[in-house]
């Protein structure tokens, strides 16, 4: 067992994962935080103060992931003044939001209702109930918010949506493929032919424990709260974004179905992958644990911390972290 | 010319008078040609002057001086546009003599009618159950059966309109099928195959009429699944201009099942107009999966008679209307014994300015339909600005124990569905082709048998896609 601290001038090194083997243990005041202040780049925030309360200690890794990488982190996700507005009602949602994310980080948002989370993360994928009305997003360099919502997917943007709509007539497995053919399309590879996507398919199916007679099922039709979430973590297993959005993958679920959804997660979470969580609860993020927390507040992140922050919200509620 | 010919139709002119009132002075000079010019064309066909035909003609021909060609001003017809038929100069469509041989089929149960002509050279009936009987009803021996076809040919139909009774006029024929009690004939479908082949160019405004005429009499405790298919000649290339005006009858006896599939992929230049008249006995099943893409005019009249308690009856429809495309159901079931079942479901896809769907769906529980139980929706997706849908959906409860709902839906694709594939890598125009395609998948899926059910599929999703 190695407990791996680095000192705070060091980048973070890639993470092997950031799976369930990566676990808050105790607050340890001498140790060094990972979370150095040059890669904490939400605004407003003072860094310095969170930096000794978060304290991440790996307790496992295998030598053959010991492959430190002592490069800067690359961004991935870089938001910066982002505001936006209800396309129909033009009422102001988003009020300059600053977030970013790294490769391989597991960042979530919380923050009451109405604050704007989901908002921020259909605007991110190009929904059309919303308007950007200022601010900009990049992803891996390029500006996200020129591409429209099926190119965003294919530079790897995914979301998964909190309430999955239903899609009769459409089988899953159509679903599926026309989705993978349509990226690897864009990518200049040939399509998959079904029995060829089923192969591609199958292992996909058992990690996120659904039984292959979903494929014959219409898309999300007649499914339980529980099989909608696990149909999106296999559509994100299928696509293999790199940046996923979870938007409140949680709601709805009971505590077993909340542990295969996180499982399946934390399974698809590698070193060069990130994942946005949106949650009201630290349940979730029991299951699958951020580097950061950031706290939403009329339309803007007003507090960034690290999985301790979630702790103080579940125990003070939101009055003992609002800025306001 | 004409006046003498005329007169041979109004044979009883004072008979008529005393019955119809009004029947001498509606007498519509553009029926009445079509009348006359069938009743010439029929009478060249000498081999079919079978007491059962001429009953059917006499029938018809009475109930035709009372009618005259419909407007927007008769309730059946205030949304249906006819004006191309009424433009158009209607011709008898005369069969080519020598059939092309794209025509053959190798299935079996094969029953072709070209223009309206049963052809029994394109016809494969040898594996028809003992006892039954396919063919003319000129060769049908006194007994049951030849009972019941001339009660079916003599009695009026009240609900018939103009077009039911130009059919019986003009039909050259009167086909029976007749399936005898208790068998089964389900996994090889009983198929009707209706062509049109006598197509006039587009440009001359000239509409050769056919009228092929039908009926199938199920026995008692028998099922049998029936798959209608009216297509056009591969030498029309699709864009024929003909006017096809067909009848198919059919009656369920009891305790048996009829599943019935019906698919109308004619000319985009032909009008196709058609009755369905199902008589159900006591605790029969009828089922219908109405496919219907073709037609530049396309009407639909189907009429669900229950003869006896206990029945079910399922109605589905997919319609596929486009530009310069009249795609019209006019539905009446009714109910006049104790706990009828009945199930309707419409769809209808206008895909463009042009395109113009109609649906008016009757149901009508009488006085002793107790504890009928009857469901409608009807659906309809507007793909284009100005397309147009007229939806009717009209219930009329007399009884007052049963249980009856009705719902229509009017509506564009849903944008949450279109960015739920965007969002996933799938650009708009993919995605609203497959939300078109599965609108109508749910009636597509209902067609019993695979291969066949697969076949139609692709030519609708096709059909949609190249829209």
């Amino acid at each position: 067992m190695a407990c791996l601290c680095f000192p705070s001038t060091t980048p973070l090194p890639r993470f092997p994962s950031l799976s369930p083997r990566v676990s808050i243990t105790k607050i340890f005041p001498s140790s060094i935080s990972l979370f150095g202040p040059s890669r904490f780049r939400s605004h407003g925030v003072d860094l310095r103060s969170q930096a000794t309360a978060a304290t991440l200690t790996v307790d496992y890794r295998t030598p053959g992931e010991e492959t430190l990488d002592t490069g800067p982190p690359r961004i991935l996700l870089e938001v910066r003044d982002l505001s936006a507005i209800v396309a129909e009602s033009r009422q102001e949602i988003l009020r300059g939001v600053n977030l970013i994310i790294n490769e391989g980080e597991v960042h979530a948002i919380m923050g009451k209702n109405g604050s704007g989370k989901s908002t921020f993360a259909k605007v991110l994928v190009g929904h059309p109930d919303y308007e950007v009305t200022g601010g900009t997003v990049s992803f891996k360099g390029e500006d996200l918010l020129n591409m429209e919502p099926e190119m965003r997917s294919h530079a790897g943007v995914f979301m998964s949506f909190q309430s999955p709509v239903e899609i009769p007539g459409v089988s899953n497995m159509d679903f599926l493929l026309m989705a993978c053919n349509a990226r690897r399309e864009k990518r200049g590879e040939p399509a998959l032919s079904p029995i060829e996507f089923f192969g591609f398919l199958s292992p996909k199916l058992v990690a996120v424990n659904m039984n292959p007679k979903f494929l014959d099922r219409n898309v999300n039709e007649g499914f339980s709260g529980g099989e909608k979430k696990r149909n999106e973590i296999l559509q994100l297993a299928v696509l293999e974004a790199e940046l996923a959005i979870l938007d409140e993958i949680d709601s709805g679920l009971d505590v077993d179905a909340l542990q295969d959804v996180a499982k399946a997660v934390n399974g698809l979470l590698t070193p060069h992958k990130s994942l946005l969580m949106i949650t009201h609860y630290q349940r979730l993020l029991d299951y699958i644990k951020p580097s950061y927390v950031h706290i939403m507040e009329a339309g803007a992140i007003v507090r960034t911390g690290s999985f301790s922050l979630a702790k103080q919200l579940e125990k003070e509620g939101y009055r003992s972290v609002s800025v306001a | 010319m004409r006046p003498p010919r005329r007169r041979r139709l109004l044979l009883q002119p004072k008979a008529v008078a005393a019955s119809h009132p009004a029947a001498v002075s509606l007498s519509d000079p553009f029926v009445l040609d079509i009348a006359d010019m069938l009743e010439d064309s029929v009478s060249s066909f000498s081999s079919s002057s079978s007491s059962v035909l001429q009953t059917l003609r006499d029938a018809s021909s009475h109930s035709l001086l009372s009618q005259r060609w419909p407007t927007h001003k008769d309730e059946p017809y205030r949304f249906t546009d006819t004006s191309f038929l009424k433009s158009s100069k209607i011709l008898p469509a005369v069969p080519p003599s020598t059939i092309s041989p794209s025509f053959s089929s190798p299935s079996s149960n094969l029953i072709t009618f070209v223009d309206g002509h049963f052809m029994p050279s394109l016809s494969s009936l040898s594996s028809l159950p003992a006892g039954a009987f396919a063919g003319s009803a000129a060769d049908i021996t006194p007994g049951p059966l030849y009972d019941t076809v001339m009660a079916s040919a003599g009695d009026a139909f009240h609900h018939g309109d103009l077009f039911w009774n130009l059919n019986g006029l003009g039909a050259p024929d009167l086909t029976v099928i007749y399936i005898p009690d208790g068998e089964r004939m389900i996994d090889e479908p009983l198929r009707l195959r209706f062509y049109s082949a006598a197509a006039s160019e587009t440009g001359l405004g000239r509409l050769p009429l056919s009228n092929p005429r039908v009926l199938v009499v199920s026995g008692k405790l028998a099922e049998l699944a029936i798959v209608e298919e009216h297509l056009e000649a591969e030498s029309c290339e699709g864009n024929g201009c003909y006017w096809s005006n067909s009848v198919v009858e059919i009656l369920v006896e009891e305790g048996g099942k009829v599943s019935h599939s019906y698919v109308q992929m004619q000319s985009r230049n032909a009008a196709h107009i058609k009755w369905t008249f199902v008589r159900q006995e006591k605790c029969s099943t009828y089922e219908l999966v109405e496919i219907s893409t073709g037609g530049k005019l396309s009407r639909h009249n189907l009429h669900v008679q229950q003869l006896g308690p206990d029945t079910t009856t399922e109605l589905s429809a997919f319609h596929v209307a486009q530009s310069d495309q009249i795609q019209d159901l006019h539905s009446r079931l009714v109910l006049e014994h104790p706990r009828g079942y009945s199930r309707q479901l419409h769809k209808c896809i206008v895909s463009s300015s042009s395109g113009h769907a109609i649906f008016d769906g009757n149901i009508k529980v009488n006085r002793f339909a107790q504890q009928t139980d009857a469901g409608q929706l009807t659906r309809t997706l507007l793909l284009a600005p100005r397309a147009t849908a007229n939806i009717k959906p009209n219930l009329q409860i007399i009884a007052d124990d049963v249980k009856c709902s009705h719902g229509a839906a009017i509506s564009d694709l849903e944008e949450d569905q279109l960015f739920y594939f965007q969002a996933r890598g799938i650009d708009v125009k993919t995605a609203r082709d497959a939300l078109v395609f599965s609108f109508g998948v749910e009636i597509l899926a209902r067609i019993p048998f695979e291969p066949y059910r697969k076949s139609v599929s692709d030519r609708v999703k096709e059909l949609l896609t190249a829209s």
